[in-house]
């Protein structure tokens, strides 16, 4: 799994690319709270290039998400591949986390 | 946790070879992964690792994975039901490996050994190709 963080206008970007699972999510949770702790936590999850999360990943957008929101923010995910999207359906995550069409969407719904 | 990527991949290669659609390998790759991440995670916890072994089965249109360790038993049926139904302040991360099997697979049997160990079978129904 590798991450690339983008500061746009209104969000910081975190795009994801690979398999998140329990090798790799504190990987994840430690780019996200590093966003967070410095004071940008207003937070779009690019998965576009994602293609497996396990619940270990669930666990890394759930800590964060809760994390990002207590800090006046909040984590919305993007570009979301259909079989991630069933994991996320299966655990009632589409409850809880915004997710967009696309990053540019995501991004936006932070300024509208 | 590397061999838990090797059994997945394992699963998901062979419900491929059966001819099992994408869907379906990617739900037992991710039923394969919780549960031997929850054996590697709390299963043999603050104790020597201790063996998994996975294997699968086709017969006519159903996928059998069957996974054995020597942990502690642990029946599944006593994993936490997670609240799925309230906001994300108040969600507990326990438990959702558990429930994405349970939604999953269509038969699961919790075995425990004392001379051979645990062994959890899932039953998978899927369409031939």
């Amino acid at each position: 799994m590798e991450i690339a963080v983008e500061k746009r206008e209104g969000a910081t970007v975190v795009s994801i690319d690979g398999s998140v699972d329990g090798m790799s999510a504190p990987q994840l949770v430690a780019a996200f709270r590093e966003q967070i702790g410095g004071g940008n936590p207003r937070l779009v999850g690019n998965l576009a290039s994602v293609d497996y999360t396990s619940s270990a990943g669930l666990r890394a957008l759930l800590e964060t998400v809760k994390d990002a929101r207590q800090h006046g923010g909040d984590l919305r995910l993007a570009a979301v591949r259909p079989e991630v999207l069933r994991v996320l359906e299966l655990s009632g995550f589409t409850s809880i986390l915004q997710v967009f069409p696309d990053v540019d969407a995501a991004v936006a719904s932070f300024t509208a | 946790m590397e061999n838990v990527a090797a059994f997945r991949n394992f699963v998901e290669e062979a419900c491929r070879r059966v001819g099992a659609d994408e869907s379906v390998c990617f739900e037992m790759k991710l039923v394969v992964d919780e549960a031997c991440s929850n054996l590697v995670m709390h299963g043999y916890k603050g104790r020597e690792p201790g063996p998994i072994g996975v294997s699968f089965s086709r017969q006519g249109n159903e996928i059998t994975v069957t996974i054995t360790d020597r942990a502690p038993p642990f029946d599944p049926k006593d994993a936490p039901i997670p609240r799925l139904d309230v906001p994300a302040s108040e969600r507990r991360p326990g438990g959702l490996g558990w429930h994405m099997i349970r939604e999953i697979v269509d038969r699961m049997e919790y075995e425990a050994d004392a001379r051979d160990g645990n062994r959890l079978t899932l039953v998978k129904r899927f369409k031939p190709a």
